[in-house]
Formats: C-alpha cells, sequence, structure tokens
C-alpha cells in the first residue's frame, strides 16, 4: 500500500510511543482521530455521505435500481459495494494499481454485510420473486491518511442512513411483468433500517500492542493488522423512546487480516474484544451524529459545506 | 453477468428446474434438522468434532518445480509451485519477495452451479487469502525481487476448500524446496447455532451462511491458518454473524485442529525426502552402469583398433 517513507530511527520513535500508550500525535493507543460527517452531498445520488479523517478523505454515493431478485432468494434484494481509488489520493493509484487496495475493502464490505444480521435484504424488497431493490455503493477514495476501512465503514453506514427509496405508488400486472410507478415526491419514501449494519474497525499490530485508527505514518510501521467487522446497535439510530427496542448485542460479523505478517493466537483473541469496544463507542457517535444531522434538515437549519471546507 | 454465448441458454426469464425441486423448497429448519441425526452423528457418519481424514501426496505434475494434491474426501484440490521470477511490470526493487497465488474452481466443481471460466470474485478473494496465509510463512528476504507463483486449481469443492488449498499450498511450497519458517496447516469451522461442524461440507456451510429467521442466532464459517511450532497464525478468516465467545471458542477447537495436521504433513514431506533420495540413488546407479557399458565398449574398440 501507498505509505509515507519513513527512516528507521522515525519508526522506533512510533514505537516506542505505542509501548508507551502515548502516540506520535498526542493519542492513547485507543483513541480515534477527530472526524468530519456530512451527509446528503450529491444530489444524483439517493444517498450520500462524505467522511473526513484527518487525512483520509470518502465519498459514498449509494445509487438503487431496480432489478429482478435471484431465484434461491426470492424475498431479498442486493446489495453491491464498488471502491474506487482516485490517482488524486496517490499517483499510485493510477490506472490499475489501486485495483488489489479497492478489491480488498469491497470484499471486506460484502463480506461483513452478508449476514441478515448486519443489514436485512428483506426490507429491499417489492414484490417476492419478481422485483427488488438493488443497492449500488460506490465508494470513492479520495484522499488516503491510513485507516481506510473503518473510515469507509462509518461514510457507507452514513451514505445508507441518509437512502431513500421511493414508494410504489401502483403495480400493473402484465402477463409475467410487473409495471411498477413510483412515486415522485422526494418526501414521500422510505428509509432504511441500517441500525444493524456492520462498522469496521482496524487494529494495527506495532510492536506487541495494537491501536485503533492508525494514521499513514503507524500503517508503515505495522506488519499486521486485524479488521473485525462489528454490527451495530439500532437503539443508536433512533429518535423515539429507546426502551421499547431489544437492545442488540454487537456481534462479529466478519474477521479478517492485512498485511505480510502473523499473529499469536492470544493477540488475536485480545485484538477481537478491543476491536469491539471500539466498534460500540464508533456507533454510539456516528448515530448521535447522524440524528442530530437529521433533526437539523427537519428543521431547515442544515447549513451544507460540501466541499468548501 | 454476462451471457456465455456458445452455450445454450435458454429463453431470457427462465429460471432452473432445481428451484421447484423437493430439495430446494425445503425450510431452513428442514435443512438445518437434517444435518445431524438422532445419534449426533453428522450425514456422512462423523461426530460433530471430527474431521475427515486427509490424503496428501506431492510431485503431482512433472512439470512444476513442487506440486501437492490434497483430498478431503469430496474435496479435490491440486496446487503447484513455479521457480521464482522476476516480477513483471515492476519499476521499484522490493526488498521481499512476493508470492503470487491464483485460487481457480473447475467449471465443474460445484454442486450448486457452473463455475464461470474467467475469475469471479469468490476466486479473487480466496486467491487474496491464500497469500495472506502463506506470505508469513515462506523466507521471503531470501527472494528479493522475485515473485513465486503458486497455482492451486479446485478440482471438487466439497466444503473447506480454502483450508484444503492452504495445505496444499504448504506442501507443494516445500516440495519446491521453497525455504519456510513453519510447516502451514489450516482447518476450518461452521457454526449453526449451538453446533460447531468441524471441518464443513458444502452442505454444511451452505446452511451455515444462510441467516436464520430468528435474531441473534450465531451463524457463519471461520477458516484458519497456523504455524503451529512458532504458535503463529497466519490468517484469520471470519463470515457470519457470531458472538465473541463463540469466536474465541472456535478459535481453541482451529488451533487443535491445525495442529492435528502436522504430523500427516510431516509424514508426507519425509516420504517425499525419502523418495527424492531413493530416486536420485537410481538414477546414480543407473549412470554407473551405463558408464561400465560404454567403459567396456571402449575397451571392445580399442582392442580392435589394435587388433587391426
Amino acid at each position: 500500500m501507498a505509505g509515507p517513507l519513513l527512516s528507521s530511527t522515525e519508526k522506533i520513535f512510533i514505537l516506542h510511543g505505542v509501548q508507551n500508550d502515548y502516540r506520535s500525535d498526542g493519542r492513547s493507543n485507543i483513541d480515534y482521530r477527530p472526524m468530519e460527517l456530512e451527509t446528503d452531498v450529491v444530489s444524483h445520488a439517493s444517498g450520500s455521505a462524505r467522511l473526513r479523517l484527518a487525512n483520509t478523505d470518502i465519498l459514498v454515493g449509494v445509487k438503487t435500481e431496480i432489478d429482478v431478485p435471484k431465484p434461491d432468494n426470492p424475498g431479498k434484494g442486493k446489495i453491491e459495494f464498488f471502491v474506487d481509488c482516485s490517482a488524486n489520493a496517490t499517483p499510485e493509484f493510477e490506472g490499475r494499481g489501486g485495483e488489489q487496495l479497492a478489491n480488498s475493502i469491497s470484499n471486506m464490505m460484502q463480506r461483513a454485510y452478508h449476514t441478515s444480521q448486519a443489514f436485512n435484504l428483506k426490507q429491499l424488497c417489492i414484490f417476492e420473486g419478481k422485483q427488488c431493490w438493488k443497492l449500488y455503493v460506490d465508494i470513492l477514495i479520495l484522499e488516503c491518511g491510513g485507516n481506510l476501512c473503518d473510515a469507509v465503514s462509518l461514510a457507507v453506514k452514513a451514505a445508507l442512513f441518509n437512502t431513500r427509496l421511493p414508494f410504489v405508488k401502483a403495480a400493473l400486472m402484465d402477463g409475467g411483468n410487473v409495471d411498477l410507478q413510483l412515486s415522485d415526491d422526494p418526501y414521500d419514501s422510505k428509509q432504511l433500517d441500517i441500525g444493524c449494519a456492520p462498522l469496521l474497525v482496524t487494529l494495527c499490530k506495532i510492536g506487541d500492542k495494537c491501536v485503533v485508527d492508525p494514521s499513514a505514518e503507524e500503517e508503515s510501521c505495522s506488519v499486521i493488522s486485524l479488521v473485525v467487522g462489528v454490527t451495530g446497535n439500532p437503539k443508536f439510530y433512533c429518535t423515539e423512546d429507546t426502551t421499547n427496542i431489544l437492545n442488540v448485542e454487537c456481534k462479529c460479523s466478519t474477521i479478517g487480516m492485512n498485511g505480510p505478517g502473523s499473529v499469536a493466537p492470544k493477540t488475536l483473541k485480545d485484538a477481537i474484544n478491543q476491536g469491539i469496544i471500539a466498534a460500540k463507542c464508533l456507533d454510539e457517535a456516528l448515530g448521535k451524529a447522524l440524528l442530530r444531522e437529521r433533526q437539523e434538515t427537519i428543521v431547515m437549519k442544515k447549513h451544507s459545506y460540501g466541499f468548501l471546507k | 453477468m454476462p451471457l456465455d454465448f456458445r452455450r445454450f441458454n435458454g429463453p431470457e426469464d427462465s429460471v432452473s428446474y432445481t428451484r421447484f425441486t423437493q430439495d430446494f423448497l425445503k425450510s431452513y429448519d428442514e435443512l438445518h434438522n437434517e444435518l445431524i441425526n438422532k445419534s449426533n452423528l453428522r450425514k456422512d457418519g462423523r461426530a460433530l468434532d471430527e474431521a475427515r481424514s486427509m490424503f496428501a501426496r506431492t510431485d503431482m505434475i512433472s512439470q512444476a518445480k513442487g506440486s501437492a494434491y490434497v483430498e478431503l474426501k469430496k474435496t479435490k484440490v491440486v496446487c503447484s509451485v513455479f521457480d521464482p521470477r522476476e516480477i513483471p511490470h515492476q519499476n521499484e526493487f522490493s526488498q521481499l519477495g512476493q508470492i503470487f497465488c491464483e485460487v481457480k474452481f473447475a467449471p465443474f466443481s460445484c454442486s450448486r452451479q457452473r463455475r464461470p471460466a474467467a475469475p469471479d470474485a469468490e476466486d479473487k478473494s480466496l486467491s487474496v487469502a491464500l497469500r495472506q496465509a502463506l506470505e508469513p510463512a515462506v523466507c521471503r528476504h531470501l527472494f528479493p525481487n522475485y515473485q513465486i507463483d503458486v497455482f492451486v486449481y479446485i478440482i471438487e469443492h466439497d466444503g473447506a476448500c480454502l483450508a484444503a488449498a492452504i495445505n496444499a499450498a504448504g506442501l507443494a511450497l516445500a516440495d519446491a524446496a521453497v525455504p519456510m519458517y513453519d510447516i502451514i496447516t489450516a482447518s476450518s469451522i461452521a457454526i449453526i447455532g449451538d453446533k460447531m461442524f468441524v471441518d464443513p461440507t458444502e452442505e454444511e456451510e451452505h446452511v451455515a451462511m444462510i441467516s436464520p429467521d430468528s435474531e441473534n442466532v450465531n451463524h457463519g464459517i471461520i477458516t484458519m491458518s497456523m504455524l503451529s511450532e512458532l504458535k503463529q497464525v497466519s490468517d484469520f478468516i471470519q463470515i457470519g454473524s457470531m458472538d465473541t465467545d463463540c469466536v474465541i471458542k472456535a478459535m481453541d477447537i482451529l488451533e487443535k485442529e491445525c495442529a492435528k495436521l502436522i504430523p500427516n504433513i510431516q509424514q508426507v514431506l519425509v516420504m517425499n525426502v525419502v523418495q527424492n533420495i531413493e530416486q536420485q540413488k537410481k538414477l546414480e546407479e543407473e549412470a554407473k552402469e551405463r558408464e561400465a557399458a560404454l567403459n567396456a565398449k571402449l575397451e571392445e574398440w580399442k582392442t580392435l583398433l589394435n587388433a587391426g
């Protein structure tokens, strides 16, 4: 992966910092960097979000399309992830340079969203066996500043939260074909239930400790990182009284490893536990931010920054 | 998906007949209950925590530098490793050698669908997983700026194909005399509810990947590869949804399963070395015989010449 060039002394400096739980930018090993998130930034997409995590810049757009469900899953919709590494991020991504990274991220997302306990595809069904929604989640990496997986998963969840699917006004049956009439009123639409959507947490092993949210410099000091996908908690994404909603336990929806190194089983177990705790905090913070933004949109007080900031 | 026009494709809105067969119309619970019979045995007579016996051999493909064949009942995998070669299309010098992995399914390998000829997303993700698993095992600093090609062909797929592929690749690398830190083994487990199926078949994997209707039931598949002597996990892949306790419990089981495979693999490797030495001896003997014959001929001619 594209990384900054560091001398061996700089690497040792970072390693010692991690050992003492005090990283070069002043964070402890379990702290995230501040993030900026804005939803509804692309007018042509059904839902969109832009997330900036220090120098990492991710733009996600969700496009919807009507499709025929798979014959072995007649009652379910479809979701697909595409990652594009823009050459703006680093010149190394030019041409097919970013393909490998893009593939690994989209694979990871696809796996994390596989189980219905993470994202229920039944909500995308329009007409069982005949028509369903297909969501195309296009992820654009505009800048790389480390920790791409986490940033991508946060931005995707925010974009899905922002996605609106138009209601079906009428359906005409013509032989075996269904002709749908969709409502063209943008407010006559339903939102997706994405409370359980997974977040990915990358744990980067530096020395013999794991850190969350590694910067690009820290990533180049580590030979192995663990990515844990953890399902969210719907109670963070509801404005109503949360007492009648079941408190869903966080579960692992996917685990994978990145990088040429290996880890001891004990470290792996600790890292999984650490990842779940980190994911819980992230999920809560994301839920709060999204609800606040939705509230601002409702009372027409939302100030859009777009790409000016 | 683009249509393959060399085949007869049928009408556009046709549906596979399997959609209406009895097997397909079974509900999740029926599928689930079928996996285990009353005496707690699986369909093929194994206990839940019993892995399939593995058959492995090296020297499968004569053209390759090293090759191996691994069979877990109906899962059959061939792997070949070729000599290191310079990394193509690379400008920068890389200090560490690279491993290039390609996993391919035979078109007829799966029972549920015909595999497309071009690699699809699953093939690619398996290739990535295989590379991830092998990289920590190989002494890559001995091959700067070189790449080693590892090709895996899955002839028949009946579950746990990634684990079989990793086992085969480890054997093939050893057969090719690529220096490695440790023997690499892999094992896989399918989790459905509170039951853990060690070394699952395709059917068990399929049920484990379906999300049950009832909320909060653990399901999924974990594949782990280990360097047992060094106590290192080189790859860990989990899909599905399960809580941490379940993951950790599965991890302990997998660790043991990976260690269990070691004697088997060691035996194959020792056999491989013994065979190679024997072959070497045989070749040397043959060479000696030929030399003796030639010498005798030479003497004969010499006497003939002298006589003439």
